[in-house]
Formats: structure tokens, sequence, C-alpha cells
């Protein structure tokens, strides 16, 4: 139903995948026994055919698809900006009236090149004797400065055209110019109208599916190539993959500046930038909703920078922070400079994970032998397993404790203590049994002393 | 003269695509049926050998390498317009493609959508073909082998114009068009305004109408001869 001119080669043409969805729609409502209900339009002697209502349209929307009132009207407008359906009386303006104004369905074509709207401007000039709007004037000179070597050809098309139209009657003459005219209207809009057809960055990449009537090798291949994809794709019961998802919604909802508004203000909206810099990336004093989200994962924690200075802050209270000071460094490895490898590599197994090295971080033996063999031949990636066996225990060590403890604790102290210059931690330190037993001997006396020792930090508030 | 012979295979050949296109708006619609696939094949096949024909002597005569500078400018204008109209018919026949793969005619029967065109366009497929009128009677499943005999026609198009722009070498920023902007403004005695909106009713030129309108014409001036012949008799 939807057609247009070809795409230039080598780049698929973006069909919209809400406009399929639209398509299903408008042919169900053609259904002669349970479509929408036809009138016939009555001009001064022509009669056309095939004319429907707006409260028609609305409430047949409401009936097949169970939905309140108001989403029924949405819906019809949504279907008249693009044009599959048009009105009869106001043709400029495409909104959906739910009373008696009449509309009419059209078969849509997309894609508009140059010349096809010259031609068209070209016979709207002829047949309304040059009293163009505007904004059609100013379309058309601008076409001919861009295309004025097919000028010819645009004249001669629109006489031909016009020539050709008069051999059919009155009425459906009419329709096909209003058709046209909608066409028009959707795909260049007059200024100060939106423009449905824009597409946001990045988006439209589905390849377009051309027409094949007679299936050659190459499209077989393609159909088997794409059904062994699909195969392989993992794939969740959605039962689950919906729980886990409402989850993630109700988790965090208040913390998503669209769905619960953003304090002070919107700075899109009051051009105020408090917001902004409130959020910054490294602050002295971050929001109380931003610490909540480091509780909800060691990612979150480890992601926000000043969620990980402070980690690192705590590590090193507590114990050493020889862990997160590894993990740090592949990730440096990972994303630094080709001409660096080497040295960085040399530079991690020195500190870390020679024997008797002075930050040496506890690897199981296995992971430690493949890596070992790895850094003969170093390159970026070398040290993923080490990281990740870091990244994992660091995360079982730190899953209910230091993220939420770290959240809770530092909650009331950083909010509250804006004037001082480290914020303080409150509360005995919790129990990190399985941190304990991975560490070596020699570690155990770099210990500190809990409680006693953050109290003569000083500035305690509550 | 060569240049009368082009003008006159790329008039005959815009004329073609200009029907060809007013039939293809209507694929989908509450007019189709197997009758206007016939149609559309026939108006198509007619345009591809027009093109055929007029790519040939537009090509032999451009090649020609003694050809005088003005000469070759007026090819060029030609052979540009030409190549503008070969694209907008291909993208016409990819379109009716597309349409008619959407919308098939045969069983199992999708419904039409109902965009109130309910006349026939045999005028306008006669008018392509330059014949005074076309009856046409397609059976029943005329479109599915129409279909692909489309398909190919589609690439064998694509293939023509590819192969007119290895052969020739035309800059389109050169060539100047004859008719400014706003020509048709200047030439429109007998083009006959008949606005989107307009409600009065103008006679279609279709030959039925003209008749009757004769006869009564024609009744009414022997009704008015009657009469005078009475008074005269009677006074």
């Amino acid at each position: 139903m939807a057609a247009g001119p070809a795409p230039p080669p080598g780049r698929p043409r973006a069909q919209m995948p809400h406009l399929r969805k639209m398509e299903r729609v408008v042919v169900s409502m053609q259904d002669p026994d349970q479509g929408v209900k036809m009138r016939s339009q009555r001009l001064l002697v022509t009669v056309i055919p095939h004319a429907v209502t707006g409260s028609d349209v609305v409430q047949w929307l409401t009936q097949k698809f169970c939905i309140s009132e108001e989403e029924a009207l949405h819906l019809g407008a949504v279907l008249v900006q693009h044009g599959y359906i048009y009105p009869l009386r106001d043709p400029r303006s495409l909104v959906l009236r739910p009373d008696e104004t009449p509309y009419r369905f059209q078969v849509r074509l997309w894609g508009a090149v140059p010349v096809l709207l010259a031609i068209y401007l070209a016979k709207k000039n002829i047949r309304k004797q040059g009293t163009l709007a505007d904004y059609e004037k100013e379309c058309y000179d601008r076409l001919h400065t861009k295309i004025s070597h097919a000028w010819d050809l645009v004249l001669m098309q629109a006489r031909e055209q016009l020539r050709a139209a008069k051999q059919r009657r009155k009425g459906d003459r009419l329709v096909i110019a209003c058709q046209e005219q909608t066409y028009w209207l959707v795909n260049r809009p007059p200024p100060g109208a939106p423009s449905v057809l824009e597409q946001g960055p990045g988006r439209g990449s589905c390849a377009a599916s051309r027409v094949h009537m007679t299936k050659s090798t190459d499209f077989y291949k393609q159909e088997i190539e794409y059904c062994r994809r699909a195969m392989g794709r993992t794939r969740v019961k959605s039962s689950v993959c919906l729980e886990a998802y409402l989850s993630f919604c109700g988790q965090r909802g208040p913390h998503d500046p669209l769905v619960s508004g953003c304090l002070p203000s919107n700075p899109w909206i009051s051009d105020d930038d408090a917001y902004w810099v409130m959020n910054a990336p490294t602050v002295a004093a971050p929001t109380k909703l931003r610490v909540e989200r480091w509780g909800f994962s060691f990612r979150e924690l480890l992601e926000d920078p000043v969620g990980r200075a402070h980690f690192v802050d705590f590590l090193g209270k507590e114990f050493s922070g020889e862990n997160l000071s590894f993990w740090e460094a592949c990730e440096e490895l990972r994303y630094g400079a080709q001409a660096q490898v080497p040295t960085l590599v040399d530079a991690v197994y020195q500190q870390f994970l020679a024997p008797g090295a002075a930050r040496w971080v506890n690897i199981d033996s296995r992971t430690m032998e493949r890596t070992l063999e790895g850094l003969r031949q170093p390159h970026r990636y070398v040290l993923d397993d080490a990281q990740l066996h870091i990244y994992m225990l660091m995360k079982k060590a730190s899953m209910s404790p230091p993220s939420r403890a770290l959240s809770a604790h530092a909650l009331p102290t950083l909010t509250l203590s804006q004037g001082s210059a480290f914020p303080t931690w409150l509360g005995p330190p919790w129990p990190l049994s399985c941190q304990c037993s991975v560490l070596s001997t020699h570690r155990v006396q770099r210990r500190r002393t809990g409680p006693d020792h953050m109290l003569k930090k000083g500035q305690v508030s509550i | 003269m060569a240049r009368e012979e082009c003008k006159a295979l790329l008039d005959g050949f815009n004329k073609t695509t200009a029907c060809y296109h007013h039939l293809v708006l209507t694929v989908g619609g509450s007019a189709d049926s197997q009758n206007l696939r016939q149609e559309l094949q026939k108006t198509r096949q007619k345009a591809q050998e027009l093109a055929v024909s007029t790519c040939a002597r537009l090509t032999a005569v451009l090649r020609d390498r003694g050809l005088a500078a003005d000469e070759r400018a007026e090819f060029e204008r030609l052979w540009v317009a030409f190549s503008g109209c070969l694209d907008l018919l291909e993208a016409d026949m990819r379109r009716a493609l597309e349409l008619g793969a959407a919308f098939p005619l045969h069983a199992p029967r999708r419904p039409l959508v109902r965009t109130g065109v309910a006349g026939a366009s045999s005028g306008v497929a006669a008018r392509a073909l330059s014949t005074r009128s076309l009856r046409l009677e397609a059976e029943g499943d005329f479109d599915v082998a129409d279909l692909r005999e489309l398909e190919r026609e589609v690439l064998q198009v694509g293939e023509m114009i590819d192969n007119m722009e290895m052969k020739v070498n035309v800059p389109r920023w050169t060539v100047q068009a004859r008719q400014a902007a706003g020509a048709e403004l200047l030439s429109t005695v007998n083009a006959g305004p008949s606005s989107v909106v307009s409600v009065e009713e103008r006679g279609g030129g279709c030959d039925p109408r003209k008749a009757l309108a004769a006869i009564l014409f024609g009744a009414v001036l022997l009704a008015a001869v009657a009469l005078a012949v009475c008074v005269a008799k009677l006074s």
C-alpha cells in the first residue's frame, strides 16, 4: 500500500514500521461488513461515493480496539496527519473532527522527488491561473533554481497529465486532485505545520523489503541466513522479562526526569541550568537521588565518578583497595592508546600480578595461569579474564552492604554536611567475611580499626 | 530531419508516461480491476517501445562526433528531458509493482481501499495508445502473471537507464531548458481551469454529453421554427 520511487542503490529505504501498522488498520476499515460506514458526498450535481464522517471513524476505532474515545481520537488524528484519510471540506487542515465533517480514504504513496513536486506545482499553476499560495510560489522558484535543466520535462509532463485527467469523469478528477493535494501537504508541509515524516537521528535503519515475484537463489540464501540468525537469538520468557521490566520501571521511575519531573526546574523550559550544575559528573556534593542510585547495583556505583571516588575512599579506609586499582588499571588498558599497551601491561604485571608485588590481587590459579601465558604476547584484552574475576569478587563482596550501606551512610552525611571537605561514615563497618577469607595474611595487619577511627575523624552529623 | 523525429518520439513517450502515471494513481483503490491491470500492461508496453526507439535514435545522434555545437545543445536538451521521463516511468512502474502485490485481485481477496474513484479509465488508456476507444476483457487471474512480467520489465528499464548513462555523457548542469518558469501560464488558452473545489458543472468533454446537447439544441430550434411558421400562417 505504500510505494515510492526506487532508493539510490546501496542505501535501503527506511520505511518506518509504524506505517505498516497504520496501513493494516486502514485496510481493516475497508471491510464491507465490519468496516466503517460509507456515505456519499454530494456536490452540486456530482455525487462521489465513499465518504466517511469523523464521528464514524472514531466510533469504529473505539469498538474495534476496545479503547477509550480519547485514544481513538488520537489514533484517528495520526491517520489523518499521515494522509491515509483526508478531509473534504477544509483540505489544508489535517485534523480529525469527531463530528459530521466528511473524510475519504486514499492509498498512500511514499517518496517525494523534486521533479514530482515541480510537476505538481506547474499543474496547479495552470489550473489556478497563477494564484498559488505564497509558500507554494516560493517552493516553485526554489525548484526552478535547483532543477532548471529539467524544466522542459516538467512543463511537458504537467500539460500531458492534465490532458490525461480530462479523459475521466468529473467526480474522479476531483478525487484524484484531492488525493494529490493531500499527498503534497503531508510530504512537504506548509511552513509552520509539523512534519510527520521527520525521523530523529539514528533512526529508520530497517532495510526496505523489496517485492519479489520471482524468487531467485539469492533471495532464498538471504532467507536462510535470516532464519539462522533468528534461531541463534537467546529467548527469555515474556513473564520473566515483563517482571524484570516492571521492577526496573518501579525502581527507576522516581529517578527519571521525564517521568517524575526534575527539580529545581527543567533547563530546557526555564533556561536555568541549575539542574545540570548540580548533577555534573564531578561535583562535591551529589544529590540525594544520585546517592540512592548507587544502592541499585554495583555497576551504578562504579560508573558514577563521584560514587567511584567514595568507594575508593571507603576501600582505602577499610581494607586495601588494590582490587579496585587493578580494575581501573585494566580499564585504562582496554580503552587507552595502542602504543602504550606493552608498557601498561608490564606496569600492571609488576604492580599487581607478580608474586610478591606491592599490591598483589588474589586471582584463582587457573585464571592466573591463563593471564600469565597471555602476557607473553600482550594486547589490549589480555587482562580481561582477570578483570572479570576481580569485578565479580568486588561485586559479590559488596552486594548488599557496600553500595546500599554506602548510600545509606553517605546519604545523611553527604547531603547535610555540605560544608565539610570530606563526608564521614557513620555506624559500624559491615562484616565482609568472604572478602576477609581471601585476604592474604600480610595484608591483615594493614586493616584499620573501624568505628573508633571513623569517629576520630570528627564532624559527625545526622 | 533528425530533430523533428526525435521531438515527435519524445512527445509520444511523454504522453504515454503521463497516462501511465495517471492510471497508476488508481491501483489499490475502488476502481482497481483486472481491466485496469490490463490497461496498465498495454500502456507500459507501448511506453517501453517508444523509450527503446527514442533511446536508440538519440544515442546514435549524440555519439556522432561531427555534430555542430548548437545542434548538440539541442539534442542534449532532448536527452535530459528523455532521461527524466524515463526515470518517472521507472518510478511509476515500481509503484505499480508494489501496489499490485499489496492488493492482489485474485483470491484470497483483500478489500480494496474505497477511494471514491468509480469511473472507468479506458479513456486514459485509449489516449495513451493513441486509439479512439479501448475495450478490454481481462481474465480472472490476469494480475498474477502480469506482476511477474512487471518485475522483469522494471529491471529491464533500470538496465536501459544504466546503459544510457554509460554510452552518452551529458552533464545536466550545462543544459539550458527552453521554457522558463511560469511559461505554463502563457499558453493556457486551451488548458481550461477546473479548480479543485469548484462546484460548477462543466462538460467533461465526453461525446455523449455533447451529442445530447446538440440534440436538445436542434429540438429547441425546430420548435422555434415551427412556432414562427404557425405565427406566420395565423397572421
